[in-house]
This record gives C-alpha cells, structure tokens and sequence, in this order.
C-alpha cells in the first residue's frame, strides 16, 4: 500500500503550490521568474499589477493551457495539465459558442466529460439560478448584455464544480457599477458554491473587495512583489466598500501598487 | 437590419431604373432601324420565348438537373474533402496544391476529356458543373475549419474535450457561415457550369436538349429572339440556385450568426 501509494508531499495540505517557477516564450526575455506561491482550499487571492507583468500568463500555466520553463506547480498535488478537470479558466472575454443557446452553452463542459443527460439539465439549471439568469435560458450569446454573457461564462466554468477557479480580468470589460454587482454576486456564489479563486485585475478596489490575499506582481521579469493580507470576513456586503477600514486597506495596496510601477 | 427592403415602396428605384432600360432599348432600335435579328425587342423576346415555351421548360429541366447533381456533388465532395484536410496539416499541405491546380485548368479544355471519358450528355455536363463549384467551396470551408477562435480551442482543451468533440462541437459548427459562403458563390456557378457543360458536351436527345444545347440550335436556325430568351431562361434558373441557398443560409444561420441577427459586429 505504501510502497505503490503515489508520493503525497506533506506540502500538499495546499490545493496549489508554485515553487520558482518561470516562463518564457521561445529565446525571449522571461516573462515570469522566480514565482514562489501556496494558496490552500478556499483561498481568494488577487493578482494585481501593470500591463505586462505576466498576470495572465501565470493563469495560464496554472490551468495548464502553456507548460512552465522553470520550476515547478502543482494543483491538487498534480501537475497543472493533469488537474485540468480541477481548475477551470474563466477569460477575459466571455468566450461563448455563438451557435449554442444559454442553456447549451453552460452545459458544455458536462457535455464533454460525458456525463448524463438528465443530470446535466439539472446541474445548467442550479447554475443559472445561481448568477441569476434562469430567464434567459433560451436565449443566444448575442441577445444578452457583457454583464450577463459572463455571467453565463461563470456559471459554465462552475458547472463541473471546479475547485479552483481561475478568472482573467473577468470583469474588465464592464462598466464598474455591472462590475461592483457581479463582485458580490461572485462572493454570493462562493458562500454557496466554496471554491477557491486566483482572480486577476487592474483595479485595486476590485482586488480589495474580492479576495482575502492581494498579490502584487512587478514587470520585468513578471516576479511578486509583495503580499498584502486582507482581514475582512466572508461573506461581505456591499457596505464594505464604505468602511474605514477597507480605503485604509485599499490605500495600501494602491502604495504597495505604485512601488512596482517604472 | 437592412431597411431597405422593408420600406414600404421600395420597388419603385429598380421598377424604373428597369423602365428607363426598357425605354433606351426600344429608342436605340427604332433610332438605328436594328433589324430584329440582330437586336429583337423586349417584347419580341417575351413572345418568342412563350412560343418555345415547352422546348424552353424541357431544356431547362435538363439543365437544371445537370446543375444541381454537379453542385450536390461538388459540395458534399468538397466539404468531405476540407473536413479531411483540416483534421491534418501535413495532408492539406500535401494536396492543397494540386486542388488548386484543378481550378486553374480552363473548364473549355477539361470539357472534351470529360466526353471522351463519359460520353456526350449528363454525366459529362455533370463533370463540368462539378469541376466549376468545387473549388469556392472547398476553399471557403477549408477556411472555415481552421479559423478556430484561440481562446475557444483553449476552452475545449480545458475541457479535456477529445480531438473528435472539438471537430464535432467547435469546428463543424464553426465553419457553417464559411461553408455556406462556398455553397452561395457555388450556387452561382452550377447554372453557368451546366450550361457550359451542355454547350461543350451536350446532345440532343429525342428532341429534348439542355439550355446550352439550345443556344447552338437557335443560333444556327438564326432564331435570334428565342435565343435571347433563352438567356432570360438562364437567369431565371440562376436566381432560383442562389433563393434555394440564401434560404438554407437563412435556416442554418438565422438564429445566431451576426449575418443574419442584424448586429454589425
């Protein structure tokens, strides 16, 4: 049993774990160094940073989507490629099949592993209850609004109930008051649905608000550059954003932010 | 959403721009004194045209069989084929050359190989419409299975979709408004293809001959205002290939390509 047993590193009490891992594209300059990183189950961490620290691509070596150059990761105690059913990626568009309706649409990745019929039409239908769009069912991808495209996107990436979530800028694309409403609802969802997110954004107030670490990454090589605890509990209401103590938090990280910046 | 056409008496620019040509038509033939057989006037091509009317409807049913089992075959061909060589770079590579070469041939030189293989009559003037729709379709639906959005092929790939999924899933339903194109322009050439065919490798059989076919007899009995109609008859034929395209185009599409959504995009 032992002997035969696959290695279960005693690291592995977190769901991810980078150990200096770097990448870079071709004979290119690296585009990340160096990234040292463990987030456990239920974790919310932010990755904020300029354009081109790497953000993105750091997502992507997590999903597994593009093999690291350096290092190692882990997810779930797998490399990233085998954890793929795990992790799910949620891009910076939504990135939805023009030709299938909403429905259909969340039911994909179901659809693909294989599972049944009837289970995946009740699962479409807690997920679009879930971000609130049981209504729009029926409809195609072009009938709805860029709120409510990702929110289908969202709700087709926790179909198959991943245990970390991976978002790009998910929201970037929106106008900040569909934004603030599509946070909470994101952390409604999490009270309900517990994953645990890597959620890269621009915006600091975005970052503040979500997640409970704030990971800021400097360019040049992409490397982090400092990790800001945030104490606020779950679940959190929208007042928050009013406290005190939230701008004092959100102040730090907008120093922290400045620091990074050439 | 083109309004144009739901504007309420929107015929009335083509209904006189057609009255305007019409007009010019008569005024050059009386002004010039054109001899009928040289120029006939509308309405003698109107009346010739139902005079002949049964020879007429005979060859255009020959011609438009002709047409539509070239063009059957050249989209079910050419989709089979594009499917083939999208699922491999290597095979693409290999043949892409050589399909283009196909279509660089001049139809004009194909047409009596095809008689001399199959024969004056169908067969042949069916190779002919083939070899004239193949090639937009096959390049519009090759076109088609390769431009996969990136970020879609990812999401398939984070789905641990096989490669039979992500054809079936992504890339066929993706390449339907690229595969559609082909099939119009093809659509557009499979009358004109038969018709050739017909006037390279047609014949005459138990009085009944194609639109081509026609055009050689009328010509030589110096039948110029039925030749003439004979033209309209073509178009005609044509118009009904691309209405029976545009509305597959329309039943395939309708719901949710932007072609058809009214969204520009």
């Amino acid at each position: 049993m032992l002997a035969g047993a696959p290695m279960v590193s005693l690291r592995s009490s977190s769901l991810v774990r980078l150990d200096r891992v770097g990448k870079s594209f071709g004979n290119g300059p690296p585009v990340l160094a160096g990234i040292d990183l463990a987030a456990a189950a239920g974790d919310f961490v932010a990755f904020l940073g300029p354009s081109g620290c790497g953000k993105s691509t750091l997502l992507r070596l997590i999903a597994g989507l593009t093999p690291a150059t350096a290092g190692e990761i882990e997810v779930a105690g797998r490399p990233p490629e085998q954890a793929r059913g795990e992790s799910f990626l949620v891009f910076q568009d939504p990135n939805l099949l023009p030709w299938r309706r909403v429905a259909a649409n969340v039911e994909l990745p179901l659809e693909l592993r294989g599972e049944a019929r009837a289970g995946r039409r009740e699962r479409v239908r807690q997920m679009l209850d879930l971000v609130g769009l049981h209504d729009a069912a029926d409809r195609f991808p072009w009938q709805l609004s860029g709120g409510m495209r990702m929110r289908v996107s969202i709700a087709r990436a926790l179909s198959v109930a991943p245990r970390l979530l991976l978002l790009d800028e998910p929201f970037g694309a929106l106008d900040e008051i569909t934004r603030d409403r599509l946070n909470e609802d994101l952390l409604a969802i999490r009270q309900h649905d517990p994953f645990t997110a890597f959620f890269v954004t621009h915006s600091v107030a975005e970052a503040v608000f979500l997640s409970n670490r704030i990971v800021v990454l400097a360019p040049n090589p992409g490397r982090i550059a400092a990790e800001i605890p945030v104490p606020f509990p779950y679940p959190r209401l929208p007042e928050l954003r009013e406290a005190p103590s939230y701008l004092a938090v959100l102040a730090d990280v907008a120093k922290a932010l400045r620091a990074v910046l050439p | 959403m083109n309004g144009m056409s739901r504007r309420p008496l929107s015929w009335i620019p083509p209904a006189a721009a057609g009255a305007l040509l019409l007009s010019l038509w008569y005024g050059v033939k009386r002004l010039f004194l054109i001899p009928s057989f040289v120029l006939p006037a509308p309405d003698e091509i109107i009346a010739a045209g139902w005079h002949e009317r049964h020879t007429l409807l005979a060859s255009v049913l020959v011609t438009g069989r002709g047409a539509l089992l070239g063009f059957l075959a050249a989209v079910g061909v050419g989709f089979l084929l594009s499917f083939v060589m999208a699922l491999s770079q290597p095979l693409k590579r290999s043949f892409y050359p050589y399909i283009l070469m196909l279509q660089m041939t001049p139809v004009i030189i194909l047409a009596p190989i095809f008689v001399l293989w199959l024969g004056q009559g169908l067969p042949a003037i069916v190779a002919v419409t083939f070899m004239i729709c193949f090639f937009p379709v096959v390049a519009n639906t090759t076109m088609g299975f390769i431009s996969v959005d990136r970020n879609l092929r990812e999401l398939f790939v984070m789905c641990r979709a096989s490669r039979w999924q992500e054809i079936v899933h992504l890339r066929v339903p993706g390449a339907m408004p690229y595969f559609l194109t082909g099939m119009k322009i093809a659509a557009t050439l499979a009358p004109i293809g038969a018709i050739t065919g017909d006037f390279l490798a047609g014949s005459q059989q138990n009085g009944v001959a194609g639109i081509g076919f026609m055009t050689i007899v009328y010509f030589s009995q110096l039948k110029i205002p039925a030749l003439f109609a004979t033209g309209l008859v073509a178009c005609l034929l044509g118009f009904i290939f691309v209405g029976g395209v545009n509305l597959l185009h329309w039943l395939v599409l309708r719901r949710w390509h932007d072609s058809m959504t009214g969204r520009d995009s």
